[in-house]
């Protein structure tokens, strides 16, 4: 039983695991990731991967938006940055070592996520989420662009190359799986840390009030930038990672709709919590295959029930995102947050 | 069963174990399992909601007769919204269930997509509702097949019929898609070929194209034919209403899924009759040429012992599941017959072997399955006054 924190130093107040929960949920969470493909079907390893590619997407755009407190409606635009570089990538020097690739997408995302963030010193709010609309349909346009179809595949989309690391190629979604979760594992303690120091101190502080964080010396246009661009790079990474995973990528894929999901997971999960992106991405992601499987379970995956049985259960989906918004508007991250005070106090309050 | 917490978190936690087990712990199937990506929601869901009761009369009708060999099938559908990577989940979801003989994917995309994880244990047979031209490629998509001819082969028979009928120009107007793009290259070259010139290349939106603009160019350009390529329904009314409306004698001509008749029934309801003259390929009879098509009369009378209250016509997008189906059917059937074991390989060897097949009306004549395509169709033109597509042409190999 927890019975309170008593910090003494502030290096306890700055520690990520300050109690034994977190510790030893942390290490249950890894193990459990270590695991976990082990007992899975192909299937779970795909919904997993991209589980945990998605993590890292919104993990980037809680930087901004539940950090920085800048609103963003075009980050399925450098996801997709992101994947078409690490193909074009591999299309020029077949043999990159991965880990070169990821970062180097993740750096051409971030360059496309300061020339993008640019409107942010002029507007905020629902201004700069429609202003950053643009770049769902800038960059696909390019990346349809004949002239760059040798290296995107154009509107057709092109097949993706597996990761090879050492002469192993990781061609099965096992493989693939042990590439994608230390990365995803990695960018969350890197996200987790950066609001440790004075930089992510800085984009708190605009986030609560910006003029009053430029009033303390905070250079406005230059944090807002740098938060673009990191969560560009996290959107990136993520769009690499995304092209190591699936066979082919095509444009359709990105853009507005992968735009909103990102936004979605983030709200659904919790904005400004390291937490929010894992448990908002489980949930938009995870949800709708439960309830597939749910209702092939009632119906037997039978087609003329599948008429109407599909459309109810996306109806149902999208009820239970509003229920949820208007119960839980803080997301699922305050929900564990109750869960975990409530375990802390048990049995003498709730 | 009280619902309570208890319950509810067993349930749970066995889905999750369903889920998760991998498939070599499954027992084998006691039937034929096939499986099903269909787009019940999104965009193409009209599509998807008109394909999906082939399936469950296919099941029906085949187990009625005994199933394959003997022993039943079991058709398993979900839907995609037409969402290749929805659709890739689904595909995984059914070959972690166990023994997976055949599977009907929804696009180019979740095609495209599968295509090269289609190798070892998890190759299956695959069908589906793309005529795209990457995917008659038996080197590099050896599991993967279609119905009928490429949307290459498709253009061919068009500027064949163009050419045939004395025509020198022609028009491309497609949707910036892959699919809208799938052939232009091959048109091009074959245009060529036959002496025909394309006068314009127009790209458009897929949808809400921006029809003054479109219009005005085909009017500087005056083709005799304009081909129409990547789309379903978007443009009709708005493209060759406002050609006409602009008084623009052109032909129009479309491929596969821009010629179905309930589609062309309902813009002339609703925006008069100026479909009419429209013309187009399509690979399979109309339904309702039923002369030479017995398999068509004896699918009308099954159909109407299972709904009194059928309306008399399948559409051509249920005839090209049915018609995935009906090979896979034949494949098994001759692999079985030739007391071969019932893998992937074995069956797509039966279906490249596949010469002269009498497909019961399907195709006007013979077909053989070549590149794992069948590369015939034949041109036929709307009559807005019987609302039918009538014949223009033979049926053309390609």
């Amino acid at each position: 039983m927890i019975t309170g924190h008593f910090k003494t130093d502030y290096s306890a107040d700055e520690g990520i695991w300050s109690n034994w929960p977190k510790r030893w949920g942390l290490v249950a969470a890894l193990i459990g990731l270590a695991i976990f493909p082990f007992m899975a079907s192909n299937y779970a390893l795909l919904l997993a991967g991209q589980i945990g590619i998605f993590i890292v997407a919104v993990t980037g755009l809680n930087v901004l938006i539940g950090y920085t407190g800048l609103m963003s409606l075009g980050h399925g635009a450098f996801f997709a940055v992101g994947a078409y570089t690490t193909v074009a990538i591999h299309h020029e020097w077949p043999l990159t070592f991965p880990l070169i690739t990821l970062v180097i997408s993740t750096v051409v995302a971030a360059a496309f996520g300061v020339l993008f963030g640019l409107p942010s010193l002029r507007v905020k709010g629902l201004y700069l989420a429609v202003a950053t609309l643009s770049a769902n349909f800038i960059i696909l346009f390019l990346i349809e662009q004949d002239w760059l179809a040798e290296w995107t595949g154009g509107v057709r989309g092109t097949e993706t190359p597996n990761a090879v690391f050492f002469g192993i190629e990781l061609v099965s979604q096992q493989a693939k799986y042990f590439f994608i979760m230390p990365v995803m594992v990695l960018m969350l303690l890197f996200a987790q840390n950066l609001f440790r120091t004075r930089f992510g101190r800085a984009l708190i502080a605009i986030r609560d009030k910006d003029y009053s964080a430029e009033i303390l010396g905070i250079a406005l246009f230059s944090y807002k930038l740098k938060s673009f661009a990191i969560s560009a790079a996290y959107c990136g990474a993520a769009g690499s990672l995304w092209a190591y995973f699936f066979p082919a990528i095509l444009p359709e894929d990105f853009g507005l709709n992968m735009s909103i999901t990102l936004v979605v997971c983030l709200v659904a999960g919790g904005m400004g919590r390291t937490l929010g992106p894992i448990f908002g991405t489980i949930l938009i992601l995870l949800v709708p295959e439960m309830l597939k499987v749910v209702a092939a379970a009632i119906t037997g995956g039978d087609a003329t029930s599948q008429t109407w049985v599909s459309p109810t259960r996306d109806i149902l989906f999208g009820l239970m995102i509003i229920g949820f918004l208007i119960f839980e508007p803080m997301g699922l991250v305050n929900i564990w947050d109750r869960f975990w005070r409530f375990m802390s106090r048990w049995p003498f309050a709730k | 069963m009280a619902l309570n917490r208890r319950t509810l978190l067993k349930t749970g936690a066995a889905l999750t174990a369903a889920s998760m087990a991998p498939s070599i712990v499954r027992a084998e199937s006691p039937h034929w399992r096939v499986a099903a990506s269909l787009p019940m929601t999104g965009p193409f869901a009209t599509a998807g909601q008109l394909v999906a009761p082939a399936f469950s009369e296919f099941e029906q009708q085949v187990n009625d007769n005994g199933g394959i060999g003997g022993r039943p099938i079991r058709i398993e559908v979900e839907d995609s919204g037409y969402i290749p990577r929805n659709a890739l989940a689904n595909f995984q979801r059914a070959q972690a269930g166990g023994d997976l003989h055949f599977y009907y994917g929804d696009s180019t995309g979740f095609m495209e997509l599968v295509g090269p994880t289609l190798t070892g244990d998890n190759a299956v047979m695959m069908g589906s509702t793309s005529f795209a031209s990457a995917l008659s490629d038996p080197a590099n998509r050896p599991y993967q097949f279609m119905a009928g001819p490429t949307y290459e082969d498709q253009f061919e028979i068009l500027l064949r019929d163009i050419a045939d009928k004395g025509g020198k120009t022609v028009a491309f107007v497609y949707s910036d898609t892959e699919f809208g793009r799938d052939p232009i290259e091959h048109g091009r070259r074959v245009a060529e070929e036959l002496g025909i010139e394309v006068v314009l290349e127009e790209v458009t939106r897929a949808e809400g194209a921006d029809i003054e603009n479109h219009v005005t160019k085909l009017a500087q350009a005056n083709p005799e034919y304009t081909i129409l390529q990547g789309y379903v329904t978007g443009v009709w009314p708005q493209l060759i209403g406002g050609a006409r409306a602009f008084g623009l004698t052109t032909q129009f001509m479309g491929t596969f899924w821009g010629m179905e008749k309930i589609i062309a029934d309902r813009v002339t309801e609703q925006a008069g009759p100026f479909l009419d003259g429209y013309q187009g390929v399509m690979p399979y009879r109309y339904f309702y040429d039923q002369e030479d098509a017995p398999f068509y009369r004896e699918l009308g009378e099954f159909k109407r012992s299972v709904n009194p209250g059928f309306s008399g016509y399948v559409t051509a997008w249920e005839l090209e599941g049915r018609l995935c189906l009906e090979l896979w059917k034949l494949c098994m059937e001759r692999v079985i017959e030739a007391d071969k074991e019932v893998t992937p390989d074995n069956l797509m060897a039966e279906l490249g072997a596949i010469r002269n097949w009498d497909s019961g009306g399907f195709f006007g004549e013979p077909v053989n399955v070549v590149n794992n395509k069948i590369g015939q169709g034949r041109v036929y033109r709307y009559d807005a006054e019987s609302r039918l597509y009538n014949p223009v042409s033979d049926w053309i190999q390609v």
